[in-house]
C-alpha cells in the first residue's frame, strides 16, 4: 500500500452535506454578517440544490452549511413535521449529513421551518431556520429593488405607513395577513418569512436565533438572540394576531396546555370545519402526556412552557394589546 | 447563401435537407417512443395547440427535432384541416376521472388530499448510472390502458393507484369540490346562473376577433393554449412582487375527462373516449365580499402553466393591475404560435426597410454635422437624441 493511498480520503460521490466546502464557508460569513447587522438582507451566491427552487432551498442552505452529524435537526412545514416537503426536505438533510432528527421541538439544535415557529419556547442555542419567498418587505410598495435598498439605507418607511393607513381607512383594520413586516432592532424592516400574526412576537427578544433565508432571491437576514422585534403598528391601533378563540383541538381539546395555540381549519364534507392544533410535534406530546396520565405510556418528553397560554395570553406580558378600531 | 433564397426552391430544399441530416430521420418507432416515455412533452404541445391528439404530437415533436413552437404550429396547421363535427357535452370538474388533486389552502380537504403522479418530492441527483447501464431494446409499453375506447393511444400516464395487495386501497375516481366548501361557509360567491345556451353560441376565441375587455370564453381559452413559458413569466412577474394580489392553490387537479358528444342522428349521447386534462383554481384575499377565484384548465398535464394562468385569472379582474397582467397584454403576448411566428419573421429579408430607414438616418447626420454646418460643435452630437423608428 502506498503511503499516497492512505494520505488520500475515500471516494465520496458528494462532498458532506451536499455543499462543497467553499459553499458553505461562503454561506457561513454571510450568516455572520446577517447576524452583526439585524435585520439587513446579506447577499449570497446561492446554488442550486437537488429540490425545486422556491421550495425551500434558501433555507436548506442554511441548514447543510450548519448541520454536522451531531446535530439534531427539526423540519416542519406549516406546523407539520409529517408533512411530505417537511418529511422530503429532513430525508435530504440527514441522507447528505447523517445528523439524527426529532420532530421535538425542545430536542432539536436546528429546526428548519416552513411558516411556522413552533408552540414551545425556544431557548438559547436553537437556531432556527425560515425559508423565505420574497425577502423584501417593501416589494409591494416598490418593486424596484435598488430603490427599495436605498430605502432601507435611509430608513425611509413611509410608504409602508401609508399602507396601513389605507387598510385601516379602507377596512378598519390591518389587513396584512401572513410575513407582517416588522421592524428589527428599531432599524430594519423585514419581511419574517410568511409566519402567521401569531408567530411574529415569538421573534422578539426571543434566546435563539432566527436565520432568514431566501433562496431563489439570494438574500439572507436574521434576527440574533434578544434582538427588538416590533410589528409596524400605529400607537392606538395595535397590531393583532389572528383570532382563533373557539377554535379547539379535536383530539385534546379538554386538555390543559391544548387552548389558545395556532389551529389549522379542516372543512369537512358536510360544510362544516373541524380544527387541529397546526404544531404536530407539540400535539404529539399532549397525546403522550394523556397517554401517561391514563397509565397507558410511561411518560414521554416532557411538555415544554409555551409562548401563549390556554387563554391565548403572550408569555411576555403587555407585548400584544388589546384590540382598537378605528371610527 | 441566405441571399440565395430568392432562387427559391432548391436553396429551401437543401436547407431543409441539411436540417433533417443533423437530427436523424423520424421514424414511426420515434414517434411511438416519444408518445411513451415523454408524456408531459406531448401534453404541452398538445395544450399549446389546443388539439388532443398524442400521436400526432409526438409526431410533431420527431419530426421538428423537439423545437417546440415548430411542434405546436405544426399540430395548429393540422388542426385548421379538421373539419368541426360535433361539440361535446361540458365536462364537469366533479366528474373528471381524478388521480391527483391537492390544496394548498388547507391541511386536508374533503374527499383527501391524492398526491398522485409527482416529481414535487423528488430528489433532483442525475441517475448517471442509467449512462452506464447496458443499452436495451424500446422501453416497454405502459400497462395501463385504461381507456379503451380511446384509440388516441392515451396510456402514458397510469389510472388511479389500484390495490396492489398488501391492503392498499384504490383512491375514489372523482372528488368534491374545494370551492363547493367555501360557497358553504359564505366565503365564496356562489356560481353565476347561466341560460341554457347552443354550443355553437359559445365565443371561441380561435374564431371571433380579439375585442377588449374579452368574454370570459374568450380569456379561459386563450389561457388553455397559452405558451407555457410565456404564461409562467407573466405569473411569476404577478407573483414576485409586480401584482396585487397573493394566490392560494385551492385545488390542482391532474385527470382524464369522459369526452361525451351526443349521436347528431340518433341524439345518443356516447363517449368518444377519454383525454387527459388538468385544472387549477387559485384564490387570494382582499376583497370585502369574499374569496376572489382564478381559474385556468387544459388539454394534457401541465400544473406550472395552469398555476400562472389561474394567478393572471385574478390579476386580470383587478381594477389597476400592472401593465403586463391587463387582459390584452397576457392574451395577446403569450399567444405561442404568434409571438414566436412574429419573432422569428425578423429573419426574413429586411433591406427595403432597412434602406428606407437609412436613408432618412443619413439626411439627419448631414443635416446637423456636414462641413458647411461648422457651427455645430461635436458637444451638440452627443447630445442628439438616438433616432429610433419602428418598421414594419
Amino acid at each position: 500500500m502506498s503511503q499516497l493511498e492512505n494520505l488520500a480520503s475515500p471516494r465520496a460521490d458528494y462532498a458532506y452535506a451536499f455543499l462543497d466546502p467553499f459553499a458553505k464557508r461562503e454561506l457561513r460569513r454571510r450568516m455572520l454578517k446577517a447576524i452583526a447587522i439585524p435585520g439587513y438582507q446579506v447577499p449570497y451566491a446561492s446554488r442550486e440544490l437537488p429540490i425545486a427552487r422556491g421550495w425551500g432551498t434558501g433555507g436548506l442552505q442554511v441548514t447543510l452549511s450548519l448541520v454536522g452529524p451531531e446535530s439534531i435537526v427539526k423540519v416542519i412545514d406549516q406546523g407539520a413535521d409529517d408533512s411530505v416537503n417537511a418529511a422530503n426536505l429532513r430525508r435530504f438533510i440527514t441522507r447528505m449529513s447523517g445528523a439524527s432528527t426529532t420532530t421535538d421541538t425542545l430536542q432539536a439544535t436546528i429546526l428548519q421551518s416552513r411558516h411556522r415557529i413552533p408552540e414551545e419556547v425556544m431557548r438559547d442555542g436553537q437556531a432556527l431556520v425560515l425559508q423565505v419567498p420574497d425577502p423584501e418587505p417593501l416589494r409591494a410598495v416598490q418593486s424596484d429593488s435598488s430603490k427599495a435598498h436605498q430605502m432601507h439605507a435611509d430608513t425611509d418607511y413611509s410608504q409602508m405607513w401609508l399602507v396601513l393607513y389605507e387598510q385601516l381607512v379602507r377596512y378598519k383594520q390591518y389587513l396584512q395577513g401572513a410575513s407582517y413586516p416588522s421592524l428589527v432592532n428599531g432599524r430594519y424592516l423585514i419581511s419574517p418569512s410568511p409566519i402567521p400574526r401569531w408567530d411574529t412576537p415569538k421573534l422578539h427578544q426571543a434566546a435563539h436565533l432566527t436565520i432568514l433565508s431566501a433562496g431563489r432571491e439570494k438574500r439572507m437576514y436574521a434576527v440574533p438572540p434578544y434582538t427588538d422585534v416590533y410589528p409596524l403598528e400605529f400607537s392606538d391601533v395595535p397590531f393583532q394576531v389572528e383570532d382563533q378563540r373557539g377554535w379547539i383541538d379535536t383530539v385534546t381539546g379538554a386538555l390543559r396546555g391544548a387552548r389558545g395555540k395556532f389551529m389549522d381549519e379542516i372543512p369537512q364534507p358536510d360544510g362544516t370545519s373541524r380544527y387541529g392544533i397546526s404544531d404536530t410535534g407539540y400535539l404529539e406530546k399532549l397525546i403522550a402526556q394523556m397517554r401517561a396520565a391514563s397509565g397507558a405510556d410511561a411518560a414521554q418528553n416532557q411538555v415544554g412552557a409555551t409562548y401563549y397560554d390556554d387563554e391565548g395570553n403572550f408569555y411576555k406580558h403587555g407585548y400584544l394589546k388589546p384590540p382598537v378600531r378605528p371610527d | 447563401m441566405y441571399v440565395a433564397a430568392k432562387g427559391g426552391e432548391a436553396a429551401i430544399q437543401a436547407s431543409e435537407a441539411l436540417f433533417s441530416a443533423l437530427k436523424g430521420k423520424p421514424t414511426r418507432e420515434l414517434v411511438t417512443a416519444i408518445q411513451d416515455t415523454l408524456p408531459y412533452l406531448v401534453d404541452r404541445v398538445m395544450g399549446e395547440a389546443s388539439l388532443y391528439a398524442p400521436e400526432l404530437a409526438s409526431l410533431a415533436i420527431a419530426q421538428s427535432g423537439g423545437d417546440l413552437y415548430e411542434a405546436v404550429l405544426l399540430l395548429r396547421a393540422y388542426r385548421s384541416t379538421q373539419p368541426r363535427l360535433a361539440y361535446a357535452v361540458p365536462v364537469a370538474p366533479e366528474s373528471l376521472l381524478t388521480v391527483r388533486r391537492i390544496s394548498a389552502a388547507f391541511k386536508d380537504i374533503p374527499g383527501g388530499q391524492v398526491l398522485g403522479p409527482s416529481l414535487d418530492y423528488s430528489h433532483r441527483i442525475l441517475n448517471t448510472e442509467i449512462l452506464d447501464s447496458e443499452p436495451h431494446p424500446v422501453p416497454e409499453r405502459a400497462s395501463h390502458r385504461e381507456a379503451p375506447t380511446d384509440d388516441s393511444g392515451d396510456q402514458a400516464h397510469p389510472p388511479t393507484p389500484s390495490p396492489d395487495g398488501d391492503g392498499a386501497v384504490a383512491a375514489s375516481a372523482s372528488y368534491p369540490l374545494v370551492a363547493e366548501w367555501q360557497r358553504r361557509a359564505g366565503l365564496l360567491a356562489a356560481t353565476p346562473e347561466h341560460a341554457p345556451r347552443e354550443p355553437a353560441d359559445i365565443p371561441d376565441v380561435t374564431r371571433d376577433p380579439a375585442l377588449f375587455p374579452a368574454p370570459r370564453e374568450h380569456r379561459l381559452q386563450a389561457l388553455a393554449r397559452a405558451d407555457t413559458g410565456g404564461v409562467l413569466a407573466l405569473g411569476y412577474a404577478s407573483m414576485r412582487g409586480y401584482g396585487l394580489i397573493h394566490p392560494t392553490v385551492n385545488e390542482l387537479r391532474l385527470a382524464h375527462a369522459e369526452i361525451e358528444v351526443k349521436h347528431p342522428v340518433t341524439g345518443v349521447t356516447f363517449s368518444a373516449g377519454r383525454a387527459r386534462v388538468s385544472q387549477a383554481e387559485v384564490v387570494t384575499t382582499g376583497d370585502k365580499t369574499g374569496l376572489s377565484l382564478g381559474f385556468a384548465a387544459t388539454l394534457g398535464w401541465n400544473e406550472v402553466k395552469l398555476i400562472a394562468a389561474a394567478t393572471l385569472d385574478i390579476e386580470m379582474n383587478q381594477s389597476e393591475p400592472h401593465p403586463a397582467h391587463t387582459e390584452e397584454f397576457v392574451m395577446y403576448h403569450t399567444e405561442p404560435v404568434e409571438a414566436s411566428g412574429f419573432c422569428i419573421h425578423f429573419k426574413l429579408p429586411h433591406y427595403v426597410t432597412f434602406a428606407s430607414s437609412l436613408d432618412n438616418l443619413r439626411k439627419v447626420i448631414s443635416t446637423f454635422y456636414s462641413s458647411d454646418q461648422d457651427n455645430e460643435t461635436s458637444a451638440d452630437r452627443a447630445e442628439l437624441e438616438p433616432i429610433t423608428q419602428r418598421t414594419p
